[in-house]
């Protein structure tokens, strides 16, 4: 319980150090935010009254105090360029990000343990001999090369799916859980996920295939075989259980990185998500909301880390310290 | 102020010392080489037409004799460099959108190149000239069409000599439709904005059983309020939901629309007369009260973007039953396009107490975002998601109801998804395309029903000297530079042919007010006058003319 406790001190640790990294990071970035809006019509007195509505005449030091004072309260501010709560952005596309991320990385996962145990069982076979250079094919293509290839093919070429966007237009539904279980949503969902899935199933694929391969080398593999096990059971309930284990990080990793870097994904399918959000706020100095974009990110990826740690504990006896 | 003195006398003294020993010994002597120059751009990555088009002029002005190196930034960078640090710059590309709004010229020919801007307005070139400045003012004041177009004709001709800038091209605006959904007779081609526009949304007539335009947009919207000016595609959606007394009709001229009426009474004194029957969506009345309060609203602290184009209003007052008359401080021929053609109606019963609980606080109207926006134009908020869909209906009960039932906006960040998305239909409009427009036509050339409209823009792209900065002060050594250019060539490879040569802020496609041909490009010709100036070529290196030091640095 209290290793749990120091892991947890260590948490909010590590979000005040991204806090103010973050702070500090986009105030370092050459240009301000009232750039943005230069103009013909645009004074010197416009300029200097957005820089007090922003908050940006005060100094560096006040401007972090308050700041601070502010995140402590759950409270991420006022988008520079909408004029919007932080928070009601990132909410409105967080459900698209979500249904992306979750479902293309669990695919991605569940195929690539398997198929990575499957081709570590098979070493030396023609399946790997094709396997692996096809995987490492879709692992180094480009996502946006990717996406383009799907969308000509499925989308222009034979029409099957749509184009892009989250739904079709003009469609309306009664609330967002109608709406993300509605065909048409899963429909508009096909070729992301599929890109993205494509993309991450790599990773897992041969971190499994690798672990596997020193995983069947083990004493305690040798023993199941002398025991006479089936070759199904020794794979799955003795190997793979083994080798499973640095997959479990890299997936808790992998969806916390996701949620915020599907930038490439959203763009090429119009994907209404949380990637483009950050960076149109980082390419317009929208501040807070880019501070909110990634302090948000910052929080999923931490957590999930934590929950890889706690999921390794029940995998594996031996890291629970008692 | 003595060590300038000082400096003054010693640098007199010694060019007399050294201007004789010099001539001795050669026929005749130049002043200093000219420093490298550095031509700033947005990174290739950024804008590739504009970079392109930055390499072509750097190519033709090293045949001068010059040194120039082609500085890419990313824009923000580019615009701080700019805007911001007025001194450290050479020359720079930077381009200008058209709007509506600039289909006055005012707006063009007072805030580039008046005096007073010159310090932290749009004159950023820093281009001084009290013969321009008066030329500018009068042109504001003249009410008579004709004169003031001569007096823009002046002010156009004036700043073609002085060359602060180097007019490049004009782009074209490329966009297409489908004629099965869109009868193509019904599209209103607005001059210098394209089929893109107000009129086209709501007097289009549908050609098939589509009911609804689908147009996209490629970046997400900021917001749907009538009181901030926040993006481009911000504006294409408010402009259809609330009114404003004037509209700027196709021809680029302001045209009477929510006010039956607009009538100088004198040059300071404007009298409107509401168009009767007028309902805001929630279906109260439209009323004198109304307008006042929108116009109110812009002018107090809590619509500061609006607000400078509110500022020339001393007064307003009802007249009768549905009229206003505007008292103006001083006369203003743009105030019917810059301030009545600009301002949103706005309903004061949904305002007024919004307006109200912000008194004495920091926030302003532009962070209030309506659930559901109150308008009177002829198309009513159904729903939307900023980053993703608006969806508008009509609003049928509109004195110029559109013949469509819906109108959407779709947010396309993907451009080659953009064209395929209008090839099946999933977009039946594609507004915004900033994909290589060939690639457009290509298509339509395939499918029949594609129809595509190419129209010369109000947007301009253009060179900006930093006048503040040797050489660049000298009209002769501009003038040259701008002679050297070659803008077909331009035209033709940076923009693929989807542009025209300029030679004005105020573009062709603004035929009235336009004035000036683009200078035929010749290095010879540039040659010369540099030649002419004093400048000299010694040993492939342009050199000032004689006496002229260099005292700045390449930053």
């Amino acid at each position: 319980m209290r290793s749990v406790a120091i892991r947890f001190a260590q948490m909010l640790l590590v979000l005040w150090a991204v806090a103010t990294i973050l702070f500090f990071l986009f105030r370092l970035m050459p240009g301000d935010p009232t750039l943005a809006y230069i103009d013909t019509t645009f004074t010197a007195e416009q300029q200097e009254e957005l820089m007090r509505q922003f908050g940006l005449d005060r100094s560096l030091a006040e401007q972090y105090l308050l700041y601070f004072a502010n995140v402590i309260q759950g409270e991420f501010g006022t988008s520079f360029r909408s004029k919007r709560p932080v928070f009601t952005i990132i909410f409105e596309v967080l459900p698209n990000t979500l249904a992306l991320t979750v479902l293309s990385i669990t695919i991605a996962y569940i195929f690539g343990v398997l198929v990575g145990a499957w081709l570590a069982w098979r070493r030396g076979s023609i399946a790997e001999a094709v396997g692996i250079p096809l995987v490492l094919t879709l692992r180094a293509a480009p996502e946006f090369w990717l996406g383009m290839v799907l969308l000509a093919i499925f989308a222009f070429g034979l029409g099957w799916l749509p184009s892009g966007g989250a739904n079709s237009a003009g469609m309306q539904f009664s609330s967002t859980f109608d709406r993300l279980t509605s065909p048409d949503f899963l429909r508009h969902l096909i070729l992301p996920a599929a890109t993205l899935a494509l993309y991450l199933q790599g990773l897992p694929l041969l971190l499994m295939r690798s672990n596997m391969l020193d995983v069947l080398q083990e004493d305690y593999v040798m023993m199941a075989r002398m025991k006479g096990l089936p070759e199904w059971r020794i794979l799955l309930l003795h190997a793979a259980r083994n080798a499973l284990l640095p997959v479990v990080t890299a997936f808790a990793l992998g969806l916390g990185a996701s949620v915020g870097g599907n930038v490439v994904v959203e763009t090429v399918f119009s994907w209404p998500g949380l990637g483009r959000v950050l960076v149109d706020a980082v390419a317009s100095s929208d501040y807070p909301l880019a501070q909110g974009a990634f302090m948000f990110i910052a929080l999923i990826l931490i957590v999930m880390n934590f929950v890889a740690d706690l999921l390794y504990t029940v995998l594996d006896p031996r890291v629970s310290h008692g | 102020m003595d060590l300038q003195r000082r400096f003054l006398i010693m640098s007199a003294a010694a060019a007399s010392l050294a201007v004789p020993l010099l001539s001795s010994g050669v026929a005749h002597a130049a002043g200093d080489p000219i420093r490298k120059i550095i031509l700033a751009t947005a990174a290739q990555a950024a804008d590739p037409q504009e970079f392109q088009a930055a390499q072509l002029i750097a190519q033709e002005w090293r045949k001068l004799g010059l040194d120039v190196e082609v500085r890419g930034f990313p824009r923000p960078q580019l615009s701080d460099l700019v805007w911001f640090n007025r001194q450290k710059w050479d020359t720079t590309m930077w381009r200008m959108v058209g709007r509506p709004e600039r289909s006055d010229p005012d707006e063009l020919v007072y805030n580039l190149f008046h005096s007073s801007t010159a310090e932290k307005g749009f004159n950023f070139v820093g281009y001084v000239n009290k013969d321009y400045d008066s030329i500018a003012e009068s042109q504001r004041r003249e009410t008579n069409v004709e004169k003031r177009k001569e007096i823009v004709g002046k002010a156009q001709a004036m700043v073609a000599k002085d060359a602060p800038y180097v007019f490049l091209v004009h782009p074209k605006n490329t966009v297409g439709y489908l004629s099965t959904v869109f009868k193509p007779a019904t599209v209103v081609d607005q001059g210098g904005i394209g089929v893109r526009n107000f009129w086209t949304f709501v007097q289009a007539e549908p050609a098939g059983a589509v009911k609804d335009i689908i147009a996209n947009s490629t970046e997400s919207l900021n917001s749907i309020n009538p009181l901030y000016i926040s993006g481009a595609p911000d504006s294409w959606v408010t402009e259809l939901i609330w009114d404003r007394l004037m509209r700027i009709g196709p021809d680029g001229l302001a045209k009477p629309y929510a006010a039956k009426d607009v009538k100088w009474v004198d040059p300071t004194t404007l009298e409107v007369t509401l168009r009767p029957g007028m309902m805001w969506h929630d279906g109260k009345p439209v009323t004198p009260d109304d307008v006042i309060f929108s116009f109110e609203a812009t002018m107090g602290d809590k619509a500061p973007m609006y607000k400078p184009f509110a500022s020339n209003i001393a007064s307003m007052e009802k007249v009768g039953a549905d009229g206003v008359r505007f008292k103006l401080k001083e006369p203003n021929a743009s105030f019917l396009i810059s301030t009545i053609a600009k301002m949103n109606l706005i309903p004061k019963h949904v305002w007024e107490p919004v307006l109200q609980g912000m008194a004495g606080k920091p926030q302003n109207a532009e962070s209030y975002q309506e659930q559901l926006p109150i308008g009177s134009g002829p198309f009513k908020v159904a729903r939307y998601k900023l980053n993703e869909e608006i969806v508008l209906e009509k609003n049928a009960a509109h004195w110029q109801a559109p013949k469509f039932d819906r109108w959407i906006l779709r947010v396309i960040p993907n451009n080659e998804a953009g064209l395929g998305m209008l090839r099946r239909g999933e977009l039946n409009f594609l507004s915004d395309y900033r994909g290589d427009p060939k690639l457009l036509i290509d298509l339509a050339a395939q499918q029949k029903d594609i129809q595509v409209a190419s129209t010369v823009d109000m947007g301009l792209r253009f060179v900006g000297h930093n006048l503040r900065r040797k050489p660049f002060d000298d009209p002769a050594f501009r003038q040259a530079l701008s002679v050297a250019v070659n803008r077909n060539l331009m035209a033709q490879a940076a923009w693929n042919g989807f542009a025209v040569p300029a030679s004005s802020m105020i573009s062709p496609a603004l035929p009235f007010w336009h004035q000036g041909t683009p200078p035929k490009a010749s290095l010879d010709d540039a040659k010369a006058i540099l030649k002419k100036a004093g400048y000299e070529v010694v040993g492939n290196k342009l050199h000032y003319p004689n006496g002229v030091k260099e005292t700045l640095q390449p930053e």
